[in-house]
């Protein structure tokens, strides 16, 4: 089979599963997960049998017309490179297994039908970003995820902090899209193509076109999908959906696109564009990390940790670049530095993350629906693969040496910000110590210790469709750092692109990321204790405490606006549209007829009936002038 | 393998629509005229027939409705195959003694007139559906006056004579004014008299531009197709395009003309709502884009920056007005009213895309917009009232009707994947490239204002606890055809929108010519006469 039908199968498979539920399976939960499930599996395979033969490594793109509006032309299509094959492995890797968790987690919801249609959307939506061609396309697709996003995250419909969370994720989602759509606009009028490879082209012949503000917009999109600041309040809130939801959607795949557009793209940015984008990527990495500390949901804790690690994944992009273009070495090779760091640190992360939230399903599973890790304990002795797997996933976020994934992919970013910015080096250093301190928080406090409530008590391991994911995830959260793991076609971007470092620095950075890690592990457990009750630095330190949990206010900002500002402006304009426009120009202008309305009165009875009696004489002599009998009659 | 089958599939059917639109054109033209008598016929027998059972007055109703339908989506099929080159296909022209007039009556469809007749025979359906399920009391005449109100529907948008065209227009709009005023809400005689005045005074402007137009043209007959050919000085090109633009921009609810629609449309029963909403109030945007930008284009460059500015009004200002809404009728009304902004503004911007844009986006926004009054109607009849406030978790009892609705209010603020996203797409595109590309900034800001208005009604209606007194269960499946078939159309159109670009952009390349599209004259000062 060619390569362009194996890649619409992969598209619109889960596209057919989801037209099939909404159809046939609203009321029959185990179709619906059969149907979504298989697309998920069919995804699996048909990206394996891409990765394991029918692909060869080359960059391969096919298109076709979409529409034409004069000299407006879109087209849709594949392009499959390096970049977007990663992408597709993750995407099709990470989905199929939280599918399986998710048979095992939603077995007692109410509205499987619905959860599994939305669930297969996604996969198609977020498909379609990676695989696109052209910015008209990633857009489409790009909105499309906002849209499963929203459907997932209202799924408790009976709740209203669903309800404000699905509509504030999509109306944040919008700000950024907003700014997003001006840049792909720009661009397109710029070098009258959307074609990532042409685009790639026309930018390396006429480099002076690319515009710092064109990039700026275009990262627009980036804020609000992968939640940088000042866009990031969705992301916390929209832990209020499912939890495979959280561990799919706002962990592993769809908030990382916004750091998979920046590669597919990042010929479209200037030096100064690259130098703020990295920027947003350390305040929101640091930021985050610091909030983690005063949430005491688990899922919470772990969305912020989320908001700190894309962080990461943008200033890696943007440092990462930066390096490149001032690099000596082979000047091909170090262009894809940025998309070296931040991709390979979104793969680790995919799987670590999506680990995390997933262990976090399966004790919320457990303890009835109990998040608040202080009332948890001792949940090593009633589940111990969770635990085991929850460590592993700890283990590789806090970036422990040689045993962790994520040690290898942080370390990388490190480097490419040690040499290219010592704030930004001491800043992402600062947050992996913090990374590692917040983390022990959770595990110590939740798992070690004794159970403190009745819920955690009777906690019991979850059936094997949660724990299998786990296991799997578990492997590769620990070797994801290491080749051998990867599909050989996939090795070239991981290996190749990814900046490392060389003899000192490779040196200093081992050190680094052991300290950082180890320390705050120790750190965590000596503050925190096993199986605390309270939170000690809430206790000891109430103002530090109560620094992170205000989050610097954003929250408290946007409502302020939308309350005082947009809402009494919307008032204000509707007042003003009733009394000035409606009320005096209309109804004056409208008195003035009803005087003359007083004398034509007397010409009619004011019955309706009469009126359409009139209307129908019309009618009838309409009849008769249309066929010409009139006229005949006139002569 | 796989991409050959269906592409000879299609290429089969293909061959048998041209062939058909070949064999028989004089039977396609006749159909033109079917479309039109076929519901008039219909409202006549209801008429004399006296007292009627009721299966089969919700028959002649039924036919009358479906009957159009069909007759305007064959007709979408022929045209699609066959190659037009911007001349009008289906045409029928009779002499009616009034030659000297230079009147004909004179019918057929281009590129640019196609998707406005199809929109007006699918949303024909869908009201006609609801209508004949609705228990209104007097169903006969409900029925009488909604079938007056298709037949001329089919004939505004089938109209190549202006005064038909003009004509078929007051016929449609004169039983709206009584819909309101005998089976609308509460104040339902005010608001008659209201939009009566209103919407009457509009076309009176109308018709002076329209007959003006005529005069200076020193056109041989007054039709699109021959006034093409004449030539209006340029001084007077201002004139005549201001009454054109005042008079079709009432009926289109330009800014600050505006304020009849919302209360119109809440008031309106359903069907009559959806009609006015969905189609009739295209007639002013479509009257634009057949005439005034075509014959005009001076006239249309010297009022640009007046106009854009108005646009601007409905985005930006009636955005914020939707926003404050408690009504969910009133908030449609509202959002309609809005979404007129984007339609003008593709004008604004003068170029094929722009144009062909804004013709998709009527299109696409008639049937969701349609879609969400159906919908509203049976939120309201479900929950005993439309106020949002006392409104809520309805979700729960109806998650079809949630469903529905959510879909229909995300294809509204412009959803990939719906027929609305390609219009607002287009038209983004040209306003970026217009002589004021700044627009497009402040113009964008109207996708984040819909989402916030949309996404609180679907928040306040649907989800949380459930409030007030829900009476009759999930949406019928009397109500949910109608709704289903508004909502495909729009999903249809939105995974495949060449099937109303190809028309569009083929009507617009042959109508605008070349030259026109690029005149920009951006005068400073807003002209109002010149």
């Amino acid at each position: 089979m060619e390569l362009g039908t194996v890649l619409s199968i992969i598209l619109l498979a889960p596209l057919v599963s989801a037209g099939l539920i909404w159809m046939f399976a609203r009321q029959r939960a185990a179709l619906a997960m059969t149907l979504s499930l298989g697309a998920a599996g069919v995804i699996l395979l048909c990206s394996g049998w891409l990765f394991f033969g029918l692909w060869d490594g080359a960059s391969y793109e096919v298109s076709t017309e979409w529409l034409t509006l004069g000299s407006f032309k879109l087209s849709v299509g594949f392009l499959l490179n390096d970049l977007s094959a990663l992408m597709l492995f993750i995407v099709a890797f990470v989905g199929f297994w939280i599918h399986l968790f998710s048979v095992g987690y939603m077995n007692d919801d109410g509205a499987r039908g619905r959860f599994f249609g939305g669930l297969s959307i996604f996969m198609f939506s977020m498909l379609g970003i990676v695989l696109a061609d052209n910015l008209f396309m990633m857009f489409i697709f790009w909105e499309l995820v906002g849209f499963s996003s929203y459907m997932l995250i209202g799924h408790y419909l009976h709740t209203d902090e669903a309800a404000q969370a699905a509509k504030k994720a999509f109306i944040v989602n919008r700000v950024g899209d907003f700014g997003f759509l001006i840049g792909i606009i720009i661009t397109y009028w710029t070098f009258g193509t959307v074609s990532l490879t042409e685009l790639e082209q026309a930018a390396g012949i006429r480099p002076e076109a690319v515009t710092t503000l064109m990039g700026l917009l275009l990262f627009c999109g980036v804020l609000g999908k992968s939640a940088q600041m000042p866009l990031h309040v969705w992301l916390p809130d929209a832990m209020a959906g499912p939890t495979p939801i959280s561990a799919l959607i706002h962990a592993a795949t769809m908030v990382a696109a916004g750091v998979y557009f920046l590669g597919r793209s990042f010929f479209l940015f200037t030096e100064e564009a690259l130098h703020i984008v990295a920027w947003v990527g350390v305040v929101t990495a640091v930021s985050a990390a610091l909030w983690a500390f005063a949430q005491r949901d688990i899922k919470k804790i772990l969305a912020y940790s989320t908001l700190s690690q894309l962080g990461y994944m943008v200033a890696g992009f943007g440092l990462g670049t930066l390096y490149g273009l001032h690099h000596a070495g082979d000047a091909q090779t170090a262009l894809y530095y940025g998309i070296g760091a931040s991709m390979f640190h979104l793969t680790t992360h995919a799987f670590f993350k999506a680990l995390l939230f997933l262990g976090s399903g399966s004790v919320i599973h457990a303890c009835h629906h109990e998040q608040d890790i202080f009332k948890m304990g001792g949940l090593y002795k009633t589940m111990p693969l969770t635990t085991l797997t929850f460590a592993a996933g700890v283990i590789a976020i806090a970036g422990v040496p040689f045993i962790a994934a994520g040690f290898f992919s942080k370390d990388a970013i490190l480097y490419v910000a040690k040499s290219t910015s010592a704030p930004a080096f001491y800043l992402l250093t600062g947050t992996a110590l913090l990374t590692a301190l917040y983390m022990g928080r959770l595990f110590f406090i939740a798992f070690l210790g004794k159970p403190k409530s009745k819920a955690a008590e009777k906690a019991h391991e979850s059936p094997w469709t949660i724990v299998l994911p786990l296991a799997v995830l578990a492997v590769f959260s620990i070797g994801g750092g290491y080749l051998i793991l990867y599909p050989p076609s996939l090795q070239v971007l991981i290996h190749d692109w990814v900046p490392h470092p060389h003899g000192a620095d490779h040196q200093l950075m081992i050190i680094i990321s052991a300290v950082a890690s180890i320390v705050g592990l120790v750190l965590a457990r000596v503050i925190y204790g096993a199986g605390a009750k309270t939170d000690k630095l809430e206790t000891t330190l109430p103002p530090v405490y109560a620094i992170s949990k205000s989050r610097f206010y954003f929250d408290e900002i946007y409502l302020l606006y939308i309350r005082k500002v947009q809402d009494r402006l919307a008032d204000i304009i509707g007042f003003l549209d009733t009394l000035v426009i409606s009320g005096v120009l209309v109804r004056g202008t409208a008195g003035a007829a009803g005087l003359l309305g007083i004398v034509a009165r007397r010409l009619h009875t004011g019955s309706v009936s009469t009126y359409v009696w009139w209307f129908f004489v019309g009618l009838v002599l309409f009849g008769a002038y249309a066929g010409g009998f009139l006229e005949g009659i006139l002569k | 393998m796989t991409t050959q089958m269906p592409i000879a599939f299609l290429g089969g059917i293909g061959e048998f629509l041209q062939s058909a639109g070949a064999a028989s054109p004089v039977l396609n033209a006749y159909l033109v005229i079917f479309a039109i008598a076929i519901p008039l016929t219909m409202a006549i027998a209801l008429t004399v027939s006296g007292k009627l059972p009721d299966p089969a007055v919700k028959f002649c109703g039924l036919a009358g409705f479906i009957i159009p339908g069909l007759i305007s989506i064959w007709l979408a099929a022929i045209y699609a195959a066959g190659n037009h080159d911007g001349a009008y296909a289906f045409q029928v022209v009779r002499d009616l003694g009034l030659e000297r007039f230079g009147i004909r009556l004179h019918l057929g469809l281009n590129g640019i007139a196609l998707p406005f007749y199809v929109l007006a025979g699918i949303v024909g359906m869908a009201a006609g559906l609801y209508a004949i399920q609705s228990g209104v009391e007097r169903l006969r005449l409900y029925l009488i006056l909604l079938l007056v109100m298709q037949g001329g529907l089919m004939g505004v948008f089938s109209s190549v004579d202006v005064l038909f065209f003009y004509f078929f227009h007051e016929f449609a709009l004169i039983p709206t004014f009584i819909l309101i005023a005998l089976w609308g809400r509460s104040g339902r005689k005010a608001v008659a008299l209201e939009v009566t005045i209103y919407l009457t005074f509009g076309a009176m402007i109308t018709l002076a531009g329209l007959i003006a137009l005529y005069v200076f043209s020193g056109a041989e007959h007054f039709n699109m197709a021959a006034l093409r050919i004449g030539l209006v000085e340029a001084p007077v090109q201002g004139t005549i395009f201001g009454l054109l633009l005042i008079g079709f921009g009432v009926l289109v609810s330009l800014f600050p003309f505006h304020t009849w629609a919302p209360r119109a449309y809440s008031t309106a029963p359903a069907p009559a709502a959806m009609l006015h909403a969905g189609v009739l109030k295209k007639f002013g945007l479509y009257g634009l884009i057949q005439l005034a930008y075509p014959l005009l284009p001076q006239g249309a460059a010297d009022w640009a920056p007046l106009l854009m500015w108005l646009a601007l009004g409905n985005l930006i200002l009636i955005g914020f007005v939707t926003m404050a809404q408690r009504d969910l009728k009133v908030m449609l009304g509202n959002a309609s009213v809005m979404h007129m902004g984007y339609a003008f503004l593709g004008l604004y911007a003068f170029s094929t895309v722009g144009i062909g844009a804004a013709i998709m986006m009527l299109f696409a926004h008639g049937l969701s917009v349609a879609l969400l009054f159906l919908l509203a109607d049976v939120v309201e009849k479900r929950g005993g009232t439309a106020d949002m406030k006392d409104l809520g978790g309805m979700g729960q009892k109806a998650p079809v009707l949630m469903g529905l609705f959510t879909a229909a209010m995300l294809a509204s603020i412009g959803l990939p994947g719906f027929a609305n996203f390609w219009g607002e797409l287009g038209i983004f595109v040209s306003l970026f490239n217009s002589d004021t590309p700044w627009v497009l900034y402040v113009a964008l800001c109207g996708i984040i204002i819909s989402a916030v208005y949309g996404l609180r009604a679907v928040a306040s209606v649907f989800f949380g606890e459930t409030k007030g007194e829900f009476q009759g269960g999930d949406i019928k499946t009397s109500e949910k055809v109608p709704a289903l078939l508004l909502l495909i159309a729009l999903f249809v159109i939105g995974i495949w929108p060449r099937l109303v670009a190809d028309p569009a952009n083929e009507g617009v390349e042959h109508t605008f010519p070349a030259q026109t599209l690029t005149v920009t004259l951006p005068s400073t000062e807003i002209s109002m006469t010149k």
